[in-house]
């Protein structure tokens, strides 16, 4: 496999941190490397985040995205959106929660733009806010084929407080459904 | 050496590496970008029957510190540039009063406040003095994961080699990536660890302060018997003041020596693509240490690619600095690149130890990343 590039933007707080390390573990245990950096503000909650994660069978160094060279990235805020979303390579897919942010006319040509409102199935469908993050790494995992799903969810069971592997394993399964409904569009 | 893996962040493999060799003290005050090392060394030292205090500021907890060490266990302090500046004071103390200690310095943005979620190399030249007099300070700089808990482990037992502090210098980007590190198994930390000295012999004939001329004091652990005094004067073999001439000269020339002397038992350097450097015009020598050693590696592999045959020295001691490997290949090499994210903080030390003046630099200072291809592009452009 090549060098996987994905990029989660929101805002301090949301918690997509979580969502790389389990990419990154999941790959680790699989023999490869990979590695995750959070990029974060001084603002405890509402400045912009970025979680960027490489994916490799070889040998990663460096470990931020080269703007440019991002194939994926979510996003759950409008203003992390914004500054983050020219990183990504023309024609790559950007995931964004449609009740959050609000892309351009131009934004649709230049992207594969995929809307998954993926606060409100946190909220309303799993019932608990915080598994967004699991819900985002399903779908990432979903449309990016990075990492076998059953593997995935191993990792991330064994990241995650047992009282809430239920919650996290419907987060999981939501993410994977939304994910192919929206490719099949 | 027998390995295992561990998927952490830098900052969580200092805290391990510390209490696997063999650290029961943590004193400290949160800071960002290093306060997960105090967090999980919280955790981790009640459980090994340690203890780990969050003091009122820094300069009480690297005060808590410099006390630990003084009583014999092995001791750490972490923080970042604006509390080493607080620290400053204590470090001197223990550098005179040969108290070994390890600091860990998870480096932001500075001067002063600076940025403090974001990275910089800009406490390489405070690491090298960071108290006011002379002495001569051990400063390690982890340049990948895994060096988070190897450097930390060979600061400890430096420490307890040289009876001082070290610095161990890690950044923002290190200490937060997350991902594999290859480091050796627990039996072979334990098995490395080497105690500092102590006297064994009559209270009386034990005079802590008195010994080789580049060798360490030789000081027994408080409350086991043997008495002697601490202080940040010029001291005599007891550890009481004194201004005998020379006495004050031969304290102040140890402390250089002890350390200067022993250089080969710190220096540690990595060289990578080096081994086809033979003095070819075309050539090019980065030098980097740190996280920007990672882009370094990158922009290299691009380079070759590119029939541009560039190799990489990156010193994991920083000070004493690597002054003979990094003249030999300056001395080979045509084209040199310091990479810092810093302005010039290690290229006038290149400069200093090669005799050159042409030396090229790429610095960053506002608080971003260096990336390969900005390396890279430095190199076309310059050489």
């Amino acid at each position: 496999m090549a060098r996987t590039l994905m990029r989660f933007t929101g805002v301090g707080g949301q918690g997509v941190l979580l969502a790389g390390e389990i990419f990154a573990a999941a790959k680790i245990k699989l023999g490869g490397h990979g590695l995750k950096t959070a990029t974060y503000t001084s603002q405890v909650r509402g400045g912009p985040t970025v979680v960027d994660i490489t994916l490799d069978d070889e040998e990663i160094f460096y470990p931020y995205a080269n703007d440019g060279e991002i194939d994926f990235m979510l996003s759950v805020a409008q203003k992390s959106y914004d500054l983050f979303k020219d990183g990504v390579t023309k024609g790559g897919t950007i995931v964004i929660d449609p009740y959050l942010i609000t892309p351009t006319e131009q934004d649709r040509k230049d992207w594969n733009i995929i809307e998954i409102p993926i606060i409100t199935i946190a909220k309303e469908e799993v019932g608990l806010v915080l598994t967004q993050s699991v819900i985002a790494l399903s779908i990432a995992n979903t449309l990016m084929n990075a990492i076998e799903p059953e593997h995935l969810k191993e990792v991330m069971l064994s990241k995650v407080p047992k009282k809430v592997h239920e919650a996290n394993l419907k987060a999981f399964e939501l993410g994977t459904k939304y994910a192919n409904e929206a490719t099949a569009k | 050496m027998e390995t295992r893996e561990i998927i952490s962040t830098g900052n969580d493999l200092a805290a391990i590496a510390a209490v696997d060799a063999g650290c029961r003290f943590f004193g400290g005050y949160p800071i960002t970008p290093s306060s997960e090392v105090m967090h999980t060394i919280s955790d981790l030292l009640p459980a090994v029957g340690g203890a780990s205090i969050q003091m009122e500021d820094e300069i009480a907890g690297i005060a808590a510190a410099v006390g630990a060490g003084m009583s014999g266990v092995r001791t750490m302090t972490a923080t970042s540039g604006p509390g080493v500046s607080l620290k400053a004071e204590n470090l001197g103390l223990a550098q005179m009063a040969e108290v070994p200690l390890v600091l860990v310095n998870v480096m932001r943005g500075g001067p002063s406040t600076g940025l403090p979620t974001r990275v910089s190399q800009g406490d390489v030249r405070q690491a090298r003095n960071p108290s006011h007099g002379d002495y001569r300070s051990i400063t390690l700089c982890a340049g990948n994961l895994s060096e988070c808990y190897t450097e930390v482990v060979r600061a400890f037992n430096l420490a307890d080699r040289f009876m001082q502090p070290v610095i161990v210098l890690t950044d923002e980007t290190i200490g937060h990536m997350h991902g594999k590190a290859v480091v050796p198994t627990l039996e072979e930390v334990q098995n490395g660890i080497v105690p500092r000295k102590t006297f064994d012999g009559p209270a009386e004939e034990y005079f802590p302060y008195e010994c080789g001329p580049t060798e360490p004091a030789t000081l027994n652990p408080m409350f086991q018997g043997y008495r002697y005094h601490f202080t940040g004067l010029h001291h005599d073999r007891n550890g009481f003041p004194t201004e005998e001439i020379e006495t004050c000269r031969k304290l102040i020339q140890r402390l250089e020596d002890k350390v200067m002397d022993h250089r080969d038992e710190i220096e540690l350097n990595e060289e990578f693509m080096l081994d086809d450097f033979n003095g070819e015009d075309g050539e090019v020598l980065i030098v980097a240490y740190g996280s920007v050693s990672l882009a370094a590696k990158e922009a290299i592999r691009h380079l070759r690619k590119d029939g541009i045959k560039a190799g990489l020295f990156r010193p994991i001691t920083l000070w004493p600095s690597p002054a003979e490997r990094i003249k030999h290949f300056t001395d080979m090499t045509k084209n040199v690149l310091c990479v810092e994210l810093n302005i010039r903080q290690y290229t006038e030390e290149v400069e200093r130890v090669s005799g050159r003046l042409d030396i090229e630099g790429l610095y960053k200072v506002n608080g971003r990343a260096i990336s390969p291809y900005e390396i890279v592009e430095k190199v076309k452009e310059v050489f």
